[in-house]
């Protein structure tokens, strides 16, 4: 067997990084006990708060579905499927039968590229179909502009005046978001890269 | 029900006792300030204590805990991104001094393992974790399982490793 004294030298120095105390060890076991029972309280009342939410949402729903407008029906549907759709995510994330950090770091790291690349587009798509969904309401109040016109009383035009700047607020909040999250997607992406590169042997910081 | 989460919470427990001190070892080798670290390590501790239910021994409990520790190391390191120490900054080390006899030994015994850590942590992030997994007394099989390359990658990468760390100390020429 060779003898590798800067290896034995080394590991020394290592083992007395960290050695803890027996009183240290009940310690850390605590504090990591209590954070464990807060994780957990916080899971439950995060459920709760989701149900809350999810009922007064639906009666909300209910309630606008019996307004006279046919846009109160289709709005109060569209809610009601909506809820469904993100109570049916919500439960299905929370199986939880499989996580990533199990896996070894190669693995780990490549899934980790995969879903920050999946959220890059996914931020894509989401612009595309917000922009997509601020002309389809805009359309639908220029083609309903009768009925709507009723509804808004005496100062249709200022009504008018309203929704645009509401609109274009929305606008540049949504592209200001979109901007901010995908640059920070990207550096992410960027530094997940390098370390898979590292883990290629392509280059090296 | 709860008789499953009473062997969970035992079985949680004796891998704390086990593997403690090597995860906060493992947590220096990713973060340098104290308190940052410790939460690092509790964060550790939680994602085993998350991951625990659905372990089926695929692997050995050893190379289980190490996975979850460096992955989640990982992430730290891309959320918080500190920059290093370098080693010309260090003044002294954080770690109190035993005050028994040799003072002077044991002073210089801290300074070595500030250098020490203080070089790991300047290393890129792939080469860090094969110098840890060294110093932990892994062997190349069980690093190539916690890794996911293969062992001759790991012979050549270690080799790479040890050579930036001797550099990042001053011990080369």
């Amino acid at each position: 067997m060779i003898e590798d004294r800067e290896l034995d030298a080394w590991r020394e120095q290592w083992s007395s990084v960290a050695e803890p105390s027996a009183d240290f060890q009940r310690d850390f076991q605590r504090k990591v006990q209590q954070r464990i029972k807060r994780e957990e309280r916080r899971f439950v009342l995060g459920n709760i708060l989701t149900v809350i939410a999810f009922i007064a949402i639906l009666i909300f729903a209910w309630y606008m579905r019996h307004q006279s407008t046919w846009m109160g029906t289709g709005w109060s549907t569209s809610v009601c499927v909506l809820v469904f759709v993100s109570a049916g995510v919500r439960m299905w994330v929370l199986r939880r039968t499989w996580r990533p950090e199990t896996q070894s770091t190669r693995a780990f790291v490549e899934l980790w590229y995969k879903r920050v690349e999946a959220r890059i587009r996914l931020l894509r798509i989401s612009t595309y179909l917000s922009i997509g969904w601020l002309i389809f309401c805009a359309a639908l109040t220029a083609v309903d502009w009768s009925i709507i016109g009723q509804d808004v009383g005496d100062h249709p035009k200022a009504w008018v005046a309203l929704l645009v700047v509401c609109v274009l607020m929305q606008a540049v909040l949504l592209c200001y978001g979109v901007a901010w999250l995908r640059r920070r997607k990207l550096a992410e992406l960027n530094e997940v890269k390098q370390i898979l590169d590292e883990m290629d042997g392509k280059s090296v910081r | 029900m709860s008789e499953r989460r009473h062997d969970l919470e035992a079985q949680f427990d004796r891998i704390l006792s086990e593997h403690g001190a090597a995860i906060s070892r493992l947590a220096f080798g990713y973060e340098t300030v104290t308190s940052v670290r410790e939460e690092l390590v509790q964060e550790i501790a939680l994602a085993i204590w998350q991951a625990l239910a659905q372990f089926r021994g695929e692997c050995s409990e050893r190379t289980f805990v190490y996975r979850i520790a460096h992955n989640r190391g990982l992430s730290h390191v891309w959320k918080r991104r500190p920059p290093h120490q370098p080693l010309e900054e260090i003044e002294e080390s954080d770690q109190p001094i035993d005050p028994r006899p040799h003072p002077e030994e044991q002073a210089a015994q801290a300074d070595r393992r500030t250098r020490l850590t203080s070089a790991i942590q300047s290393l890129p992030v792939i080469h860090r974790q094969m110098i840890v997994l060294m110093l932990e007394g892994l062997s190349q099989a069980q690093m190539a399982e916690v890794l996911g390359i293969t062992e001759n990658n790991v012979a050549v990468r270690l080799s790479r490793a040890r050579n930036m760390l001797k550099d990042a100390l001053g011990e080369r020429p």
